[in-house]
């Protein structure tokens, strides 16, 4: 790890610390925000399931908790804010420590290895999703410790990775997949790791939860079901607020079965290019997921740099800026419109999550296409050929 | 997606790709002309606008008959005489003896002291039927918003309570409100009674303000004032219930002060004019005086102003008591909140309208042609064949970021320190710095990055404000829209003709002449003054807009015709202006 390396972790440090000690009451005022709090990620939820835990109420038992019960029973030993801030900090710039370690994987990056994680640490919506103390920053870290660890080669830590993860937000077990395609030699020893992590998590929470399984349901079910429609920049909550009560049951079990549909295609069509099929699954449960925040979209645009080599193909790259340029700015305006003043109504908002949903899948879609080019011309960029270009 | 490939491979094609890029820089223009007279000349054609309409069935204004008549007439002469003598009393006492009054019929009554903005009395109904949770307000400032001590509405406040208090039909609270002034005392009020009053009557649905300077028994016109700050409208509805009730006593109703020969026609012209005007309140509402609906803006209620003008005319003081009277009724019969999605509109006339649909792309027009230029800059600079973290491609971003400090910084500093003057002549200065360094020659990617950030971050500002204030985002597209002209200094002639632009699209100098153009109540330097005031007193945010919105971006296009002291990276860089000739 060289000077500047360290640096950028060191900046990851200082920005999140800094910006959390400077604006106390920005950390509240994010973690209201819809764009980057959800009922299963938000830390207002977190400290009341810490307040239950210490004096020993059910955490599950009143349908407000939806975290955890290790994660809850991990931040009630932080008792201090100054530690809880300092955790969440360490934790993103692991992520951004982790990102400069994948950057060196890559011989032909045609980037210096600090870049993504340069970018990591200035990209807006990481930085004010790290703020808000989402708990996002924990899965986002499990999921780049798996992505890390799979292309060293370390088939435990990464099966361990996403079993935690999975642990923590249900959907990133499917990146299970990918990793199998990134550890060809070990897949069997992969999936038997993540699936004994995974029982060893959920029996311990089944102890910590004084051996009751309640939680499974509040804290999975919930993720699955989608039984808190509370409005979020996802595609999801719309739908369910408009729906006939009897359709609600099929039109959920779509919305899953979606959230699978692509992930072994991705994998398999790419299986040559595996960490690039992982993170096509990362983009697509992101666009797809119940609960999306602003940090798991940011999190998602931190693995673009890595595509470098591709980037003269990109068609798009204009028009996704532009959409996220715009979602991340009107999106509070209309949910201000919406909620304070009443003037506005629900559709304005949810037309702005469509635009997010938009900016996510142009970015998917640029993906393919410049990966699906570069076969086409056999590795070698070829710009000039002009296919069907922009 | 087969169609969209299709026309995508028909346009490669046809070759229209480079000449969509080549004619960029005009349909940016276009766009914004489009914009222009969209709203002005399209929207009061025969055919794009409606007859306004009541959406909400249960409001049925005028139905029920209206008692305030000629028997009341006696009982308000009698306070409008006693409150007469009160003008020479400070608005304390003055207060207190209106409490008293209240306290006779039986109202509830409270005091809000304010050590800024003086004495607020005010007095709830209860309502006979209903549970209390909801109330409608109306409220009659001592003085109104050009100063006149306001006689007329106070004595008729006094006495419609009396009227309302002998009646069982009120399912809501009604509170009346009488603060020293329509602006910042009532705000205040408005304020407290939402945070710290302890006599209150629910959430407040309405507001009806009345303003009836003088003490005239007859009068001539109804004005109806509706715009609130930060770009709010009420709903249409309660604006038009006001306007059908007036209209069914037989008065004639003006829209935001419109003039009382303009008020009779009804052509394509006079529409354009009400609309206009209009636009113009919204845009500039709060910094303009306040006739009281201002004070509700923020909190969910539907506020309207209702102004008595004329001293003489076929109706008397009791029909003007009919207006509220009636509105109460309507707004009574209000079982749920009023109708969504009726926010937003522009009214070209009393029972015209165009809505959000028609009207938005006018100030889309210009978000649209300013993201063109952005795309036309971007593409010129030559961005993506430079490194990405170049000295080049970051300058500009460095360069906004100081822009956005500065500016902000202006806009605190101004406000403790307003010297109109000073800021009139500094952006002036800068508005000449292109034409004095400029003559060396610009760099051309360092002229257009500069303006691509500030293309982009204005169209952003005003994406952002078309829905919340319609008014301000077309008028900010519209006094920037000469940013766009502005052209590398090839010529001399091009070095005057920026200077110009620049003088003309400042944030600062065009707001304030058209406000000296259009709008005789600020003429002169106050236009700063009442901006920071509306700032400071009322919460209304159009100065930090222009200051945080607007003049980052002038900056930031003033800059890119001053050669920045960096040399270029890599490669033969193109150089415009005179140094180019030199070289040929």
């Amino acid at each position: 790890m060289n000077l500047r390396e360290l640096q950028v972790v060191f900046a990851c440090l200082a920005s999140r610390f800094g910006a959390a000690a400077v604006f106390p009451l920005l950390q509240q005022q994010l973690d209201r925000s819809v764009e980057f709090s959800t009922p299963v990620t938000s830390f207002r939820s977190l400290q009341e399931g810490v307040f239950l835990l210490q004096n020993d109420f059910p955490l599950y038992s009143g349908g407000v908790m939806h975290h955890a019960p290790l994660l809850v029973a991990l931040m009630s030993t932080f008792n201090s804010n100054t530690l809880i801030s300092l955790l969440f900090t360490c934790a993103d710039s692991a992520i951004a420590y982790q990102l400069i370690a994948m950057a060196k994987c890559f011989q032909n990056l045609h980037l210096p290895a600090w870049v993504p994680g340069a970018l990591y640490v200035i990209n807006p919506l990481v930085l004010l999703s790290s703020v808000s103390r989402s708990t996002v920053v924990f899965s986002n870290l499990a999921i780049s410790t798996a992505l890390l660890s799979a292309l060293q080669g370390k088939a435990v830590l990464s099966a361990a990775s996403i079993a935690v993860a999975a642990y923590l937000s249900l959907y990133p077990l499917l990146l299970l997949v990918p990793i199998l395609t990134l550890l060809p030699k070990d897949r069997f020893k992969t999936v038997a790791i993540t699936f004994t992590t995974l029982a060893g998590l959920l029996l311990s929470s089944y102890k910590i939860n004084d051996e009751n399984w309640n939680y499974l349901f509040s804290t999975y079910g919930v993720i699955i079901t989608f039984s808190k429609i509370i409005p979020n920049l996802g595609l999801w909550w719309y739908f369910f607020v408009e729906l006939f009560e009897m359709f609600i049951p099929f039109f959920k079990a779509v919305f899953n079965l979606f959230i699978v549909s692509c992930i072994i295609p991705f994998s398999l069509r790419f299986h040559k290019q595996p960490f690039y099929a992982f993170i096509l699954c990362l983009c697509w449960i992101t666009l797809t997921k119940s609960y999306p925040t602003l940090g798991e979209g940011g999190f998602l645009l931190s693995f673009v740099p890595f595509f470098r080599p591709l980037f003269g193909y990109f068609r798009y790259s204009v028009i996704s800026t532009l959409l996220f340029i715009h979602v991340s700015v009107l999106s509070p305006v209309f949910y201000h419109l919406w909620v304070d003043l009443g003037s506005g109504n629900s559709n304005f908002f949810y037309a702005i999550s469509l635009v997010y949903a938009l900016g996510l899948a142009t970015v998917l879609v640029d993906l393919v296409w410049a990966m699906l080019r570069i076969e086409y011309d056999k590795g070698k960029p070829n710009l000039n050929l002009k296919l069907t270009p922009i | 997606m087969a169609l969209i490939e299709k026309l995508q491979r028909r346009i490669i094609d046809l070759g229209l790709l480079p000449r969509i890029v080549r004619f960029l820089p005009k349909l940016s223009i276009l766009c914004g002309i489009l914009g222009i007279c969209w709203l002005t000349l399209l929207l009061p054609l025969e055919g794009q606008y409606r007859h306004t309409y009541i959406s909400e069935n249960a409001l049925m204004p005028s139905q029920a008959y209206s008692y305030f008549r000629e028997t009341e007439w006696n009982i308000l002469r009698g306070y409008r005489t006693q409150i007469q003598v009160l003008e020479e009393k400070s608005s304390k006492e003055r207060n207190e003896v209106v409490a008293s009054w209240f306290q006779e019929f039986g109202a509830k009554t409270a005091f809000y002291e304010d050590d800024l903005h003086g004495n607020t009395m005010y007095g709830v109904l209860h309502a006979p039927r209903g549970d209390g949770t909801e109330a409608m307000v109306l409220a009659a400032p001592w003085y109104n918003g050009d100063g006149e001590y306001n006689i007329g509405g106070a004595a008729l406040a006094t006495a419609l309570s009396r009227f309302f208090s002998r009646w069982p039909v009120w399912s809501k609270n009604i509170i009346i409100v009488f603060s020293d002034d329509p602006e910042a005392s009532l705000r205040s009020w408005v304020h407290a009674y939402h945070t710290s009053l302890d006599l209150t009557g629910g959430s407040i649905e309405s507001a009806v303000v009345l303003d009836y300077p003088g003490s005239n028994d007859f009068f001539k016109y109804v004005e109806i004032y509706y715009a609130g700050l930060n770009g709010e409208l009420p709903n249409l509805d309660l604006v038009n219930v006001a306007v059908h009730i007036t209209e069914h006593e037989g008065m004639k109703v003006s829209l935001n002060g419109v003039s009382e020969e303009e008020m009779e026609k009804r052509n394509y012209f006079s529409k354009m004019k009400t609309m206009m005007v209009g636009v113009k309140k919204m845009a500039l509402s709060g910094v303009q005086s306040c006739y009281g609906n201002e004070a509700f803006s923020g909190w969910r209620i539907q506020a309207i102003v209702l102004r008595a003008r004329g001293t003489d005319g076929p109706f008397d003081i009791t029909t003007f008591g009919r207006i509220p009277e009636a509105t109460f009724r309507s707004v009574n019969n209000l079982l749920e909140k009023f109708h969504q999605s009726f926010f937003f509109y522009l009214l070209l006339a009393p029972r015209y309208f165009v809505s959000i649909a028609s009207y938005l792309p006018a100030a889309v027009a210009f978000s649209v042609s300013f993201i063109v230029a952005t795309l036309d800059c971007v593409l010129k600079s030559g961005a993506s064949n430079t490194p990405a973290f170049s000295v080049h491609n970051l300058s500009a971003v460095i360069g906004f970021t100081v822009a956005l400090l500065l500016s902000f910084a202006l806009s605190i500093l101004f406000s403790h320190w307003q010297y109109s003057s000073l800021l009139i002549s500094c952006n002036a200065v800068i508005a000449v710095l292109p034409a004095i360094f400029g003559r060396q020659g610009i760099e051309a990617s360092h002229s257009y990055q500069f303006k691509s950030v500030a293309f982009l971050y204005l169209s952003v500002v005003l994406t952002s404000l078309l829905v919340i204030n319609f008014a301000l985002a077309f008028g900010i597209g519209l006094l920037a829209f000469p940013l766009i002209l502005v052209k590398a200094p090839m010529t001399s002639r091009q070095r005057v003709k920026n200077t110009i632009l620049l003088i003309l699209s400042n944030p600062f100098i065009s707001t304030l002449l058209f406000v000296n153009t259009f709008e005789p109540q600020l003429s002169g330097l106050q236009l700063f003054h009442r901006l920071v005031q509306a700032w400071q007193k009322l919460g209304c945010w159009t100065w930090s807009v222009v200051c945080i919105g607007w003049l980052p971006s002038w900056l930031l296009v003033a800059c890119s015709g001053i050669p920045m002291p960096y040399q270029p990276v890599g490669g033969p860089s193109q150089r415009l202006g005179s140094s180019t000739k030199k070289t040929q």
